[in-house]
């Protein structure tokens, strides 16, 4: 009789899951429901304090920024990403492409927003380019505000959007498009109506892969956002651990960001579930 | 702070195994990065015979924090003032025997008369004491008032940035209103916020870790911060048109003293460290190379380098103290600052 194993190959998996990822977030979990410690840490009293502090006006207001953000950086990533990925599958030359999109990663990312400070700056590339050619007088100021974070983050996830869409697209049946065309769909229709919901996958891939990790960024708004409208839920973490050291208040928006990013692949595993099925009963 | 290139470091190593062979006495210290020059730690090793075993930290929360879970074996550190009153109350530091530190007699009576962390100085031996001020770049803005109200300028809009803290960004509006930089009232605090609110809008934003660089690269025109991390960026024909100054208001400074900790086992080469810190020679030679002004009087004298600020100009500013649960107010106003409520 054989023996099933299978159990047994998953327990480094567990494993590393558990120590690296369940651990950690049960005891941030823990934390948010302690009393904070005068100088930082905790004081093991329960305490729902840290929740009752997001009911802050302040709070909800930098939820909604992080929201507007990440939500808008994510449909931006999106509508760019689609065209791109639909190329580079019907194009001849795939991998030279793959190449292309792969390259920003041999940078480091802080170095790759230094970068798009010195292209947007007020003595930025940008700004010396429009002068020079005399299209503005004095410079624009491109940095420092709520755009120019969209603008970097958009960039920053745009391949982890292109590369899903681009696998998806490659797989779809493109005669389907034909097929929709005979049967006297317009061109615009074919797509919307037939590819679109082909490659379902891949876009609910790419529109995870962008939103869950803009809408717990830190670095991209501290450096090129600005004085106001840029401050994200990421930035307001750090302040409370450093600045404030309310360990609760930092842990409780912290499991936010978690529940908020889980919910979120929760939607992607129950869009797939229901997808199948749909398979399913079209086979049927 | 400046950085100390690599094969210092290595030197340092070298020297320091190289005084491992005999068997000798130990101070195990904890000091800020970089802010004691290297010449100078050897000088005391080869004077003493005592060895220093250095560790480093960033910022007073680290030191703190590791302090605090215990066991790190530590004779001696540097926190800041707030975290010297935060350590006396948690009964972490041991009382300083005087006698056993001569030199104590050389800092300056009217600086020590303003410490209320630890009034007599009974846990602490100051170290040096600074402040964040404006760096300005006297090419592109010749003309300005050395105050705080530059920050009001419409035609340097775009161009100024301030520190990404809110101590000492609303130490800067309470000073600018007359307030002290530790208040707790609410009015105050409320005027002090519509001031940073109307400075926020004409800076180009709150920045603590690439003002420097910007400004060298002719970025930015006016910045708010510690003169060290702006000058150290400058190449030489960059530094002859900026201009640091401490705003004629003041603002909040810090101070950094020697304290010993509990459960020290090297009291006695503690004591003749902090002793050698206050040496009027060693003194100037530690302040030449912070380039900011020293507390000894003595050593003031000594001094070799032109500082970036004076003494004078200290003197306009206040302690930031440790404001405990209340730092929550300030807490809640930078935030509403940072969101433009």
């Amino acid at each position: 009789m054989k023996k099933n194993y299978g159990s047994i190959y998953t327990l480094p998996m567990a494993f590393w899951v558990t120590l690296f990822f369940l651990v950690p977030v049960l005891i941030v979990f823990l934390y948010s429901f302690l009393e904070r410690g005068e100088h930082g840490g905790v004081v093991w009293i329960f305490s729902l304090n840290a929740y009752r502090d997001m009911l802050s006006p302040t709070f909800i207001h930098i939820l909604g920024i992080t929201l507007f953000i990440s939500l808008l950086s994510t449909a931006l990533t999106l509508l760019i990403a689609l065209p791109c990925g639909y190329y580079m599958a019907r194009s001849r030359r795939k991998s030279l492409y793959l190449f292309l999109i792969i390259i920003p990663f041999l940078t480091n990312f802080l170095i790759r927003i230094y970068a798009w400070q010195a292209i947007l700056g007020n003595s930025g590339f940008l700004n010396n380019l429009l002068m020079r050619l005399g299209l503005i007088d004095n410079y624009i100021q491109f940095l420092y505000n709520e755009w120019a974070v969209i603008i970097v983050l958009v960039y920053s996830y745009l391949p982890y959007a292109i590369l899903p869409l681009y696998s998806t697209i490659e797989k779809f049946d493109f005669s389907l498009l034909e097929a929709a065309r005979d049967l006297g769909a317009s061109h615009p229709a074919s797509i919307l109506r037939v590819m679109i919901p082909n490659i379902r996958s891949g876009i609910i891939s790419a529109v995870l892969f962008t939103f869950i990790p803009t809408f717990g960024a830190y670095a991209v708004p501290k450096l090129v956002g600005g004085g106001r409208n840029s401050f994200m839920l990421g930035n307001l973490i750090a302040d409370e651990i450093l600045v404030n050291r309310n360990w609760p208040f930092a842990s409780a928006t912290s499991i936010l960001i978690t529940l908020v990013t889980t919910a979120a692949m929760g939607l992607y595993v129950f869009a797939n579930k229901s997808a199948a099925r749909a398979a399913q009963r079209k086979r049927i | 702070m400046k950085k100390i290139p690599v094969w210092g470091l290595l030197l340092a190593v070298v020297i320091v195994a190289g005084g491992c062979s005999k068997e000798s006495e130990k101070l195990n210290f904890y000091n800020w990065v970089t802010y004691i020059p290297d010449d100078v730690r050897q000088d005391f090793e080869t004077e003493t015979g005592i060895e220093i075993v250095l560790e480093e930290f960033a910022s007073n929360e680290e030191m703190y924090a590791k302090l605090k879970a215990g066991g790190a074996g530590y004779d001696v550190t540097i926190p800041s003032g707030d975290f010297v009153s935060i350590m006396i109350r948690e009964g972490m530091l041991e009382k300083i025997d005087m006698s056993r530190v001569p030199n104590f007699k050389h800092l300056d009576p009217e600086f020590l008369a303003k410490i209320e962390f630890d009034p007599g100085n009974q846990y602490s031996v100051p170290f040096f004491a600074g402040a964040a001020g404006i760096t300005v770049n006297t090419r592109q803005v010749p003309d300005f008032e050395k105050s705080w109200k530059i920050f009001y300028r419409e035609d340097l809009r775009g161009r100024m940035t301030m520190l990404d803290d809110m101590r000492e960004v609303m130490g800067d509006a309470l000073k600018f209103l007359g307030y002290s930089v530790n208040t707790r009232n609410p009015e105050e605090l409320e005027q002090a916020k519509k001031v940073v609110g109307d400075w926020r809008d004409r800076i180009v934003k709150f920045d603590a870790e690439t003002f420097g660089p910007a400004f060298a690269r002719g970025e930015f025109w006016v910045v708010q911060g510690y003169v060290e991390n702006v000058f150290t960026e400058l190449e030489e024909s960059m530094a002859e048109n900026a201009e640091f100054f401490i705003p004629e208001e003041g603002g909040p400074m810090y101070l950094d003293s020697m304290v010993i900790l509990k459960g020290a086992k090297n009291i006695d080469a503690a004591y003749r460290f902090i002793n050698f810190i206050q040496r009027p020679d060693i003194n100037a030679r530690i302040a030449d190379f912070l380039t900011i002004p020293s507390l000894n009087l003595e050593a003031r004298k000594l001094m070799k380098e032109q500082t970036a600020y004076s003494y004078e100009d200290l003197k306009r500013c206040e302690f930031k103290e440790d404001l405990g649960k209340d730092v929550e107010l300030y807490d809640e106003i930078w935030h509403e600052i940072r969101i433009g409520m």
